[in-house]
């Protein structure tokens, strides 16, 4: 009996080996921790892919955003122990690791035929270099403007204002009412971007900006002057949170939604959040009016596709990991899209139900007449941190518009 | 003949691992660190030689603004040698009196020591939160409202801010060296100096003190060189922030390693901070053998 036993035991041990020997692994890095706004659509596009897929094992290692800057970097600079796929910003973020010498990224050109009637090529501009694609865009972000509608209609307005002229009467409403105008995260520079940059290409329009992220036009532009003079403005006024220095944006966005602000400018991946909330219905999506309508229109806007997905040159089959990135993004698109975390890059279902909130901004984007990447994301790693550096002084009031167009033109060239 | 040369030999073969782990671990990484240091290189691309040219952008470009980040550590260096090591001293002197609950209060002073700097952080970022945070409720219990501040996110008070903990995290690491000491002590010279009439704090001043200098110098050296390098609780508390005013040279190292992708520039400040702890170590130990 005992022996049976032992043998029937052998042969179970035997046979739990054989799919191990058969599976496939690849190993996935994002940042979408368990508190992420895209943490379930990633688990769903595992699942998903690894059912259409049997025998093949995805093995999904999420780190928190600012630390995952530094692993991909350091992982890419010493060109080991990298994962198979792994979650990418576009533009310059990917651009370093693709212009490295050799290229830390497979070139996806080859595979992009198969999915081209899903993924149109406009979409894939910021994850391509000379013409090829590097990477698979699966979500688009842009700056909104949140506004909780109840609050304006304590301070007598019942739209969000349409002109520079109403928003600043609106905010002197706000004010004389006793609600703060705007939340924003002082301790988080990307965050005072999200309100300059909307200024910035509200001043002096989309092809412009574009010039002098890329060099071609200087950063000491009256348009630009005129920006950081309105957004100091806010600032002198009162019209941000006072605390806002020592807040973090996961507290300021909290704050938001349970009625401590009017507005809060930040990403469309907030529409999620916002929509989950017990009073949804008070918010609504819109936009930072014109700061100089002979420059630029409402829809010009601050975003566009960028999270991204892209396969490491190191991976042992890149014909799978090409295929998983994919079939990844797309599925990553699709339920983004549904949970509101953010608008897809991939032709999105026609059907699906989104909320009010997303259907919103859905409209928005397909208002756009013209679109620039947020700056960290669009300038290289250097110049984007001197960006940010310049950002922060002039919303401390440490330097004033002239000395922010002059010192930032400086430090670029 | 053989024998001195075989036992030569011996030597060097045992040695030789050690020496191998010393030059692999310390030494390498400090040459290659200043080999980056003379390139152009942002870690991915192939590194270009501009010789000195990343040591003089240290010191004269205003977008990193070193002489800031220096300044903040000697400040730090400064009140540790000053404040923490002080306080220290006077802790290990109360507890080496036999007091009752002795070990208690070891423990609960040394605590702070082995908890993560990432979980004291967390703890002081609430007790400095401008709305809910225990500092500002206190003063607005007391009545002095005008006194509250946004403590983490002012430009004027973030540094100050930033010291209570860093300050008050290590007292009980150089407490207990200084307490190892003092119980190391022979009994009889305390003994001595109280029969001949000294007071407890003559003897604390006149025989403990001279006695535990070499301890006294060790943590003087932990202290300064700990400030130059300190790291883990700025940039949990603010990151350097708001605006660099609590910049200090190894955040700014980060930021220029993995934010800005300057490795070569990276590799300078590493190797500026090596000598500095270099120098400083050296001073200490030549102001304590002066006063020898």
């Amino acid at each position: 009996m005992k022996k049976l036993l032992a043998l029937a035991v052998a042969a179970m041990m035997l046979l739990s080996l054989v799919p191990a020997f058969a599976e496939e692994t690849l190993t996935l890095w994002s940042i979408a921790v368990e508190s992420d706004s895209s943490y379930q659509s990633f688990i769903d596009a595992i699942a998903a892919f690894e059912e259409a897929h049997p025998g093949v094992k995805i093995v999904h290692e999420p780190t928190q955003n600012e630390q995952y800057k530094t692993k991909i970097k350091a992982a890419m600079n010493a060109f080991s122990d990298l994962p198979d796929i792994f979650f990418t910003w576009g533009m310059s973020f990917l651009g370093d690791f693709v212009n490295a010498e050799p290229s830390r990224v497979l070139c996806l050109e080859d595979y992009y035929p198969a999915y081209e009637a899903e993924l149109a090529r406009n979409m894939c501009a910021n994850a391509s270099y000379d013409g090829k694609l590097y990477g698979v865009p699966y979500t688009m972000s842009m700056v909104v403007l949140f506004a909780n509608m109840d609050l304006l209609a304590q301070a007598g307005w019942d739209h969000i204002p349409e002109t520079y002229e109403d928003m600043q009467k609106c905010c002197d409403d706000l004010l004389a009412a006793g609600i703060t105008p705007f939340g924003v995260s002082g301790k988080e520079t990307w965050c005072l971007t999200e309100y300059l940059e909307p200024l910035m290409i509200k001043s002096v329009g989309t092809q412009k900006l574009i010039d002098i992220y890329e060099g071609r036009a200087s950063w000491n532009d009256e348009g630009i002057i005129a920006a950081v003079d309105a957004f100091q403005d806010m600032v002198k006024k009162g019209y941000f949170d006072p605390n806002a220095a020592a807040l973090g944006n996961d507290e300021v966005k909290n704050n938001f939604i349970a009625g401590k602000y009017a507005f809060y400018q930040n990403g469309s991946w907030n529409c999620g959040d916002i929509s989950k909330s017990e009073n949804a219905a008070s918010f609504k999506a819109g936009l930072f009016p014109v700061l100089n309508p002979d420059n630029a229109s409402l829809y010009e806007l601050i975003g566009g596709p960028n999270n991204t997905l892209a396969v490491a040159v190191t991976t042992e089959n890149p014909e799978l990991a090409a295929t998983a990135a994919f079939e990844l993004g797309r599925a990553m698109s699709d339920a983004d899209y549904k949970s509101g975390a953010n608008l897809p890059c991939w032709a999105a279902d026609p059907e699906a139900q989104v909320s009010d909130l997303v259907a919103q901004v859905v409209e928005i984007a397909n208002n756009a007449v013209g679109m620039v990447l947020f700056g960290d994301n669009f300038l290289s790693a250097d110049a984007a941190n001197t960006y940010l550096d310049y950002v922060q002084q002039a919303y401390f009031l440490a330097l004033n518009a002239n000395e922010f167009a002059e010192g930032i033109d400086a430090d670029m060239k | 003949m053989k024998r001195p040369f075989s036992y030569k030999l011996n030597i060097f073969l045992f040695l030789l691992p050690a020496l191998i782990l010393f030059l692999g671990v310390l030494i390498a990484p400090i040459v290659m660190s200043f080999v980056y240091s003379l390139m152009d290189w942002n870690g991915l691309s192939t590194p270009t030689y501009i010789g000195f040219k990343n040591y003089v952008e240290l010191f004269t470009s205003r977008s990193i603004n070193i002489s800031r980040a220096l300044q903040n550590a000697m400040l730090l260096a400064v009140l540790s040698v000053c404040i923490q090591l002080p306080f220290a001293l006077i802790l290990a002197l109360k507890l080496s009196q036999h007091i009752k609950g002795e070990r208690w209060y070891l423990a609960i002073f040394f605590m702070p020591v082995l908890i993560s700097s990432v979980v004291i952080g967390q703890l002081w970022i609430k007790v400095y939160n401008p709305e809910y945070g225990v500092l500002n409720a206190l003063l607005r219990s007391l009545g002095l409202d005008s006194w509250t501040r946004i403590w983490l996110g002012d430009k004027n008070t973030a540094m100050g801010a930033c010291l209570v903990p860093i300050l008050w995290q290590y007292v009980g690491y150089h407490m207990l060296l200084m307490y190892a000491g003092i119980k190391g002590m022979p009994a009889e010279l305390n003994e001595a100096a109280m029969l001949d009439g000294c007071t407890p704090a003559q003897v604390s001043w006149y025989i403990i003190i001279p006695y535990i200098r070499p301890i006294l110098r060790v943590s003087v050296i932990f202290a300064v060189t700990g400030s130059l390098k300190s790291f883990d609780m700025i940039y949990v508390l603010t990151n350097g922030g708001p605006m660099h005013a609590t910049e200090l040279p190894s955040t700014l190292m980060i930021n220029l390693l993995f934010l800005r992708n300057r490795y070569g520039m990276g590799s300078t400040i590493a190797v500026m901070l090596i000598v500095l702890c270099f120098v400083f170590a050296l001073l200490i130990n030549l102001a304590f053998k002066e006063e020898k």
